[in-house]
């Protein structure tokens, strides 16, 4: 971490120019400003000030929206808007724990094949590469679902696997590329071994790369656990936006849009605020990474 | 370096990969997967049946053995019997593909033209507001969940709450007679591939205008531009010949992804008996059979499809040989 908070400090003109120009992308801002007050949503719901009443059953049933109930009730008279605001919370749980996992994962395997470039471990990492990134991603997470027999973190598991893949390779391009700069070839000359050579002066100079893998693989994790919980593959317990899209689909025959409004009106806010946020962050730290990297 | 001897290389580089997806499906679907012994066992069996239905799964030989039996399976495309249809699964493969194809076609193909139209038009007007709405629409697609477009489309075109203008459900294009019936194709097959465009298109659209911007900014473009040639000739001409090594790609790559992943959202949701109902109902039922040979035999299909991408650069630019591939 003080190797971390050193290195800021060193670059911080760099930094400083980046948060220069991401000031000024009114979208971006915006964009942070969606995100942000998501995660205190979501924040709130995990303390219990708010979204606690999720679960509970009253007689109004299939209400329309109202003061009392912001979003209307559901079949079985539960609030949407407490179900939607505490699905917040479990979205932002499985963002986090799927975004931490593969970032670490990402940069720990693709640091090591780009510290042993054109070794067999290289070799070896490229080829689990290349395989994850063939199997149909909704085939893995089934797959991997099947044979953990419907666990609670198949999911997570099974994201982790098939996100960390494209970190990797950035990270693994940008190792090679910074190992052969001088300021690496001076650490060598000092006597600084390999690993501390990758995590005092590789690593930390990766960092405006992982900041922004970071973004797009929380979009996509979100976007994805909408899809698995829909399929049945995902959340289990309590509830999520995937959950709610998956039971609107009964409402919608009997015309009643609660829980599908409500629903995916939460989601595309959430999705279009972390989108804007991750396209000025890219234009702030590296304008070359334009190509989209979102897995679908 | 001959065509042949590069095309004979690719195929060789791509064993490594084809043993590697075969053999993460076997762990993943056969050896770790649950043990289906009871599965396939009436109400209190007796132990030699227990043993005879184990060793007919092959549970009691070693891994390699078993993991070639997949292999064997994937080659000659005998996966067995389903376990919850009556079907081989072979039989439920090929007579759902076609109707796959029928569907995600038409969407896939309109889709990609129309993203590679806008992308030009975008950057026919790079900068200029039309561009500036191109993107932002393409943000927003991008943002949209794709199941809430399929819900969306439903609703709209084909629910009494909207239009009503399509069924709503189901795939009967073939008349009484066991013709196949074009009017009742468009009546069944609109409304998932309008769904299909919107889901891709703010993707592709996005994905196109970059790939098109960087080209733009080559030494090439700009010589081109500063001899006066027009707009028109340097965008068809120049530009986007360079720019099909990436945009193949991309549509390559797409192609199971879009056949599985994309039908299989849309198939379930809209009753179509295609190869994404097909994985749907597996994945529900765990259905081994069936998830076995789906997985296997897509992974496979995009290593094949990996090494033809190659193979496709090397006629759009030669350049590329065996060391920069």
């Amino acid at each position: 971490m003080s190797t971390q908070l050193l290195n800021t400090q060193s670059n911080h003109s760099l930094w400083q120019e980046s948060w220069q120009k991401f000031k000024h992308d009114h979208w971006g801002f915006w964009g942070l400003a969606i995100v942000v007050a998501y995660f205190l949503t979501a924040i709130g719901v995990w303390l219990g000030l708010w979204g606690t009443d999720w679960s509970s059953i009253s007689t109004d049933f299939n209400h329309p929206p109202s003061a009392k109930h912001w979003f209307g009730t559901n079949a079985i008279g539960q609030d949407v808007a407490e179900r939607g605001i505490y699905a917040t919370k479990v979205a932002f749980e499985v963002g986090v724990v799927v975004t931490v996992f593969s970032v670490f994962l990402g940069v720990f395997l693709g640091a090591l094949a780009g510290l042993y470039e054109n070794t067999w471990l290289d070799a070896i990492l490229l080829w689990l590469m290349g395989v994850i990134d063939s199997i149909p991603f909704y085939l893995l997470v089934a797959a991997v679902a099947y044979a953990m027999s419907g666990h609670q973190l198949a999911m997570h598991l099974a994201m982790i696997m098939v996100f960390w893949t494209t970190t990797a390779r950035i990270i693994r391009a940008e190792v090679i590329k910074l190992h052969r700069q001088e300021f690496v070839e001076a650490a060598h000359a000092t006597g600084i071994g390999g690993w501390r050579t990758l995590f005092r002066h590789i690593i930390p100079n990766t960092n405006h790369l992982i900041i922004i893998q970071a973004t797009l693989i929380f979009v996509s994790a979100i976007k994805t656990e909408v899809i698995l919980s829909f399929l049945g593959l995902g959340i289990k317990e309590g509830i999520s936006w995937g959950l709610m899209i998956a039971e609107s689909t009964n409402d919608i025959q009997a015309g009643y849009f609660n829980n599908f409004l409500a629903a995916s009106l939460l989601l595309f806010i959430l999705v279009i605020g972390f989108n804007l946020f991750s396209d000025a962050l890219q234009d702030a730290l590296d304008p070359k990474i334009n190509l989209s990297h979102e897995k679908n | 370096m001959n065509n042949w001897a590069f095309a004979l290389q690719k195929l060789l580089s791509g064993i490594p990969l084809l043993f590697g997806v075969s053999l993460v499906s076997f762990i993943l679907m056969v050896y770790f997967g649950p043990d289906l012994t009871y599965e396939l066992l009436g109400k209190n069996p007796t132990p030699e049946a227990i043993e005879e239905v184990r060793q007919s799964l092959g549970y009691d030989q070693p891994f390699w053995q078993r993991y070639l039996v997949y292999v064997k399976e994937l080659v000659t495309f005998d996966f067995g019997v389903s376990m919850v249809k009556d079907r081989s699964v072979t039989d439920m493969l090929t007579s759902s593909i076609p109707v796959s194809l029928q569907l995600t076609l038409p969407g896939f193909i309109i889709g990609n033209l129309l993203a590679i139209s806008l992308a030009i038009f975008a950057i026919q007007n790079r900068g200029n507001w039309l561009d500036k709405i191109i993107m932002t629409l393409s943000v927003i697609g991008m943002s949209i969940s794709f199941l809430v477009i399929i819900i969306g489309c439903q609703l709209i075109f084909s629910s009494s709450y909207g239009l009503d203008w399509f069924p709503v459900r189901g795939w009967q294009v073939y008349d009484s007679n066991g013709h196949f019936n074009w009017l009742s194709y468009l009546d069944y097959v609109t409304v998932p591939t309008l769904a299909l465009i919107f889901i891709s298109l703010g993707y592709n659209t996005r994905f196109y205008r970059a790939v098109l911007a960087e080209e733009m900014s080559k030494d090439h473009i700009k010589t081109a531009h500063a001899y006066g040639h027009s707009k028109n000739k340097i965008c068809y001409q120049f530009l986007l010949k360079n720019a099909m090594v990436p945009i193949i790609t991309r549509i390559m790559f797409s192609i199971p992804m879009v056949i599985i992943s994309g039908s299989l959202l849309l198939e379930s949701y809209f009753g179509i008996p295609g190869v994404g109902l097909v994985t749907y109902d597996a994945i529900v039922a765990g259905d081994q059979p069936v998830l076995k040979a789906i997985v296997g035999l897509t992974a496979a299909l995009f290593v094949l499809m990996l090494i033809f991408a190659e193979l496709l650069y090397r006629v759009f630019d030669p350049r590329i040989n065996s060391e920069s591939a």
